[in-house]
């Protein structure tokens, strides 16, 4: 890796007179975790990183007053909100997920913001904000726009963001009554990348899933919804027959891909399979949330 | 001889000399050295598997600022005219020579004085190829027309190998040969006869201190800083390749980061002595934990076995065939094709045997030694085989392994007899941690639970010397001069106790003197579970030498017997003043016979190495996905001198087997590696291990031969691993699995092959 300038701005607006509008090799840093790799791998050289941890409009986190949502500053830490108490209380499944999710050392630094911004189809955290309904508010020199999280990807490593442009925070609603589970499915060491990952979330009526939210990622190449196999589960009273419908729906609506930790048609019973078990798991309301 | 009793320090389980330095974070390693104006080398790899080199544009490396030099095998003859090595074929070049074998072949090296400046204009050489069909596949090499080399060249110093030499138009490096009775008559008459073929794929050692290298070449000779497991014979080759006697080329080694196997004979060594010619600084090569894929690996191993038994359950005949793919480069795979092909039938007493062992060259990254020299690959197939063929004979898994079992004093299928291998008693402490007699829970809903064990054994490389040297001060303190290398298994600790043993001396208090070949006398290396064995005997000889010169020298001063004076007092004595110094000097060379023709001899090993593991898992049937719940792993390692570094070695090995078994795998698509990094290179971590797993050698073992009675285990316990594992599943699913690594999707897509609804393929 060759020598490159750090500059730490304190300021949105000096963010974005360093990053310019033009795509080169000039980018925000949020933990640095990912750009790392990338440079390792010479995959990225930058001239120049712009450090966000000192702009204080993007950090912090909190309940609002009304309690219906979320804020998370995007320099928030993933050791922040794990080891949150507010989060274990209203967001349990991203308290889960964190568990399993790099290591202690990465999580101490990489970023809410980061995470989404990078853009890879493996991370587990998007497919959590997404089934969660959380949205995105971007801001830049020509003002802010707001985005849900499921919108924010274009597809492998692609975002809607623009040169200059900085995921500012994301707003993740409180939904009672709902319990959300994020099934990492690894195939090669207990520890990986995810083979797949699948977010479910459901809002149960006795033994009727009244709504359902399902989120894949990893075998896909950007977070995608399962609007399909929700569809198929609305309304309907748990079953094996319902699930398998369910299952058949996924399927038919996402184009799986292979790679080293699967091929196509192993993850699709992978998903087949983790699907009703998931849903199983929080209808049991054994999930994390 | 040493008496049959255990002496008292056996059971002492020391802590690690070196353990303190360790974890401050002080010990010495070559990735610490910087010489003034020392040079960093980057390498330049191919990117082609196979193709003859066009041209290589250094131009813009050479011109970024802080480049001292871009240096290719052009440069490299100038000073090597012939630059070629190897430790059994003179057939790797120092850089690419007209010719890439394998993607991710060194090509050409950046020197800069910064490391990033190096790294950065590494980027911007680029090379033209004219590219040649590969061959990548050991099968298909062993016939294919495309050639990895054009005329095989063995090394002069293996005299068995001479009549390969100037050999055109092959890829098979070696064939070895054994014959032991009449195979073929006996499969005639054989009542049952079964053939199964089995595939190990190609692994890494994965040591967590990556190849460093420094030389530095000074008027006419030069010394070395390695990161190696084998400084003796660094300095042989070096010096044969400078043409230079022993004594002008220097080889120091201080600990290292695990070895493995992997930084056996010359790695980076040959390399970095060039550089230092070219460019006349001292030169410095440490490389990325990605690179080291490239370096060396393990052999995937394609063997078909077949036997014959008679009525009763006896195996009567084996055929083995056992194909390695040594990639592109022979390294020590020949001798690991002789040495695993001499075991490959088995712990097992068979009277007739036929094994064809071959060595192949393929366009795939070289293979060498690694942790067991092939004998884990071997006991794959024949130990899944026996399961396989007592199961078909409906004869209970255990007594068809007691009724054909090898026992003392029978000879091996080349005809050395067996002697302190503990087969049966290994068998027997697995079945004891496994609670075999006990019923087992075979699960429930989509959980199917299965066990199986494995047993096997290794035959230990030989004739091989080692020499030590104990010092003792005039005031009675102790050093101890050995080539042999801590990389970890706790060596220096062992063979302090060995010596101190012998001259009643605390342990702790002896200095071991770290290899370097200008001070610590000739070793072989440390590899293939050798050491204890052959330099402990060697360090026992040495003290013994030493004590005896003390005896002379009390009856010299005409001190009466039993005196006991300290030395101190008797050197005061002698010399007038304290002053001088006891040498005792010690050198072991194992008894050996070369085998015949027939690959038969009454003495191929100093000692058996030997293994016997228990595996208990579960399989989820809905996703194949596979947990091994319980792991026990039991090693015959005579006595242990020291209970804990013993245990660490079984454990550790365990663990490293357990990776090769499920999860490591590298993975190639036109002969490039696809997931040479540890994110996509899977080792095992804490979270893979086991709940129960238990490691334990023997108890009462005692090797005759080995000093008090001790023998190796550095990896005894990678060998039998890996079928027990495959036994496991095979018990639980009634599905055999052929190929390593038993990957939830290969388990998955062998149940949908039972059940005639295969799994489609990636296209
Ligand atoms: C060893 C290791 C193991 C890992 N294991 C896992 C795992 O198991 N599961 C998992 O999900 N992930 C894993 N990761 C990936 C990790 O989650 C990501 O690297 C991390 O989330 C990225 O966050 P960061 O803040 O470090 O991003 P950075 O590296 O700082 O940035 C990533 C990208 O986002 C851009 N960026 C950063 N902040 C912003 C912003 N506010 N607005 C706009 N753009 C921005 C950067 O320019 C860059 O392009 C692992 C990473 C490592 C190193």
């Amino acid at each position: 890796m060759a020598a490159l300038e750090i500059a730490e701005p304190e300021k949105l607006d000096d963010a974005y007179t360093m990053l310019g509008t033009e795509e080169g090799s000039i980018r925000p840093m949020g933990g640095g975790t990912a750009l790392m790799l990338m440079m390792k791998a010479q995959l990225f050289k930058p001239s120049k990183l712009v450090s966000l941890r000192k702009i204080e409009a993007l950090t912090g986190f909190s309940l609002s007053v009304d309690a219906s949502h979320i804020r998370i500053g995007a320099m928030t830490t993933f050791s922040e909100l794990e080891q949150s108490p507010m989060i274990a209380q209203h967001l349990p499944v991203v308290t889960q997920t964190m568990k399993t999710l790099a290591n202690v050392r990465v999580r101490n630094v990489a970023t809410v913001g980061g995470n989404l911004a990078h853009g890879d189809p493996h991370l587990d955290l998007p497919p959590v904000w997404s089934a969660l309904g959380a949205s995105v508010r971007i801001v830049g020199v020509d003002g802010e726009r707001v985005v849900p999280a499921e919108e924010l990807f274009l597809g492998y490593y692609e975002t809607v963001l623009a040169q200059g442009e900085l995921i500012a925070d994301i707003s993740v609603p409180v939904r009672p009554g709902w319990r959300f589970f994020y099934a990492k499915v690894t195939t090669r060491a207990e520890h990986d990348w995810p083979a797949l990952g699948l977010c479910v979330g459901v809002r149960a009526e006795g033994e009727v899933i009244a709504d359902v939210s399902l989120v894949l990622s990893a075998a896909v190449d950007k977070p995608t919804r399962l609007k399909s196999a929700e569809a198929a589960l609305r309304g309907v009273a748990l079953s094996d027959a319902a699930l398998a419908m369910a299952a058949d729906a996924a399927l038919a609506e996402v184009h799986i891909e292979g790679d080293g930790r699967g091929s196509a048609a192993y993850k699709q019973q992978l998903l087949r399979v983790h699907l009703g078990r998931a849903i199983k798991h929080v209808m049991q309301g054994s999930a994390s949330a | 001889m040493s008496a049959i009793t255990p002496p008292p320090f056996a059971s002492r389980s020391l802590p690690r000399l070196e353990a303190r330095e360790k974890v401050t974070g002080r010990i010495e390693y070559t990735h610490h050295l910087k010489l003034p104006g020392m040079l960093h080398g980057k390498i330049f790899r191919s990117t082609m598997p196979h193709a003859k080199i066009k041209s290589i544009d250094t131009t813009a490396a050479a011109a970024l600022p802080g480049v001292y030099q871009v240096v290719t095998i052009d440069d490299i003859r100038k000073v090597i005219p012939n630059p070629y090595y190897g430790p059994a074929f003179h057939d790797q070049p120092i850089l690419a020579d007209g010719k890439v074998r394998f993607a991710g072949e060194p090509v050409a090296v950046v020197l800069a004085f910064d490391k990033k400046i190096a790294e950065e204009a590494a980027g911007l050489i680029t090379a033209e190829y004219e590219e040649l069909p590969a061959v990548f596949d050991e099968i298909e090499a062993m016939t294919a027309k495309v050639l990895v080399h054009d005329e095989l060249k063995p090394a002069a110093t293996f005299a068995d190998l001479k009549y390969l030499k100037g050999k055109k138009g092959t890829n098979i490096a070696l064939d070895y040969q054994l014959r032991r009775g009449d195979t073929e008559a006996a499969f005639a008459r054989a009542e049952h006869v079964f053939e199964h073929t089995f595939r190990s794929q190609q692994v890494m050692h994965v040591p967590m201190e990556p190849f460093v290298s420094v030389a530095d070449w000074q008027d006419g000779h030069l010394t070395l800083h390695t990161a190696s497991q084998g400084p003796s014979f660094v300095r042989i080759e070096i010096a044969r390749l400078l043409g230079l006697p022993e004594n002008k080329v220097r080889v120091k080694v201080p600990y290292l980061g695990g070895g493995f196997g992997g930084k056996l004979y010359i790695k980076l060594e040959a390399l970095v002595t060039a550089l230092s010619m070219v460019a006349e600084r001292p030169v410095k090569i440490s490389l990325t934990m990605d690179e080291q894929f490239f370096m060396v690996t393990r052999h995937p191993c394609h063997f078909t076995i077949k036997s014959g038994l008679d009525a009763s359950g006896k195996i009567i005949a084996r055929h083995c065939e056992v194909i390695w793919n040594g990639g592109a480069y022979a390294d020590i795979g020949p001798r690991v094709t002789q040495k695993a092909g001499f075991t490959s039938a088995g712990p097992y007493d068979i009277d007739n045997v036929t094994i064809n062992s071959y060595a192949v060259y393929t366009n795939r990254p070289p293979c060498g030694a690694l942790r067991g020299f092939g004998a884990p690959q071997t006991a794959w197939a024949y130990e899944c085989h026996t399961d396989m063929i007592a199961d078909a004979l409906k004869m209970d898994r255990v007594e068809f392994r007691r009724k054909n079992m090898l026992r003392e004093g029978r000879p091996q299928a080349s005809g050395t007899p067996l002697r302190d291998a503990e087969i049966e008693r290994a068998m027997d402490h697995v079945l004891d941690r496994m609670n075999w007699s006990a019923p087992f829970d075979r699960g429930s809903g989509n959980i199917k639970r299965g066990r199986g064990i494995g047993i096997g054994f290794k035959g230990i490389t030989s004739p091989t010397t080692s020499v030590a040297i104990v010092n003792l001060n005039a005031d009675g303190s102790c050093a101890l001069y050995i080539g042999t290398v801590d990389m970890g298994q706790g060596s220096d600790t062992v063979m302090a106790q060995i010596a101190a043993q012998v001259l009643n001396l605390d342990p702790a208090s002896i200095k071991v003197i770290h290899p370097d070949t200008d001070v610590t006398p000739y070793d072989m290396g440390t590899l293939g579970s050798r050491s204890t064995f052959h330099m402990g005997n060697a360090v026992r000889i040495a003290a013994e030498d030493a004590k005896q010169k003390i005896e002379v020298l009390a009856r010299e001063l005409g001190l009466p017997q039993g005196a006991n004076l300290p030395l101190v007092d008797m050197m005061k004595q002698k010399y007038g003043m304290q002053a001088g110094n006891i040498i005792g000097t010690g050198t072991y060379l194992a008894d050996y016979e070369k085998p015949d023709a027939q690959g038969q001899t009454t003495k191929g090993t100093p000692f058996w190495g030997v293994g016997a593991a228990g595996a208990e898992v579960e399989i989820d049937i809905e996703t194949g996905a596979i947990k091994v719940t319980k792991l026990v792993n039991v090693a015959d390692v005579g006595v242990a001198l020291n209970p804990k570094a013993v245990q660490q070695q079984l454990s550790g090995a365990g663990i490293m087997q357990l990776g090769f078994t499920l999860t490591e795998n590298m993975v190639f698509r036109d002969g490039q590696l696809t997931n040479g990094s540890l994110a996509d290179y899977k080792i095992p971590t804490l979270l893979d291990m086991p709940k129960s797993f238990i490691n334990e050698h023997v108890p009462n073992a005692y090797d005759a031969h080995g000093p008090f009675g001790a023998k190796g285990g550095g990896e005894s316990t990678t060998i039998a691993l890996s079928p027990a594992i495959g036994n496991a599943v095979a018990d639980a699913l009634g599905i055999r699995i052929y190929d390593l690594p038993i990957t939830p999707e290969a388990i998955f897509r062998a149940m949908q092959e039972a059940k005639g609804a295969p799994l489609e393929e990636d296209a």
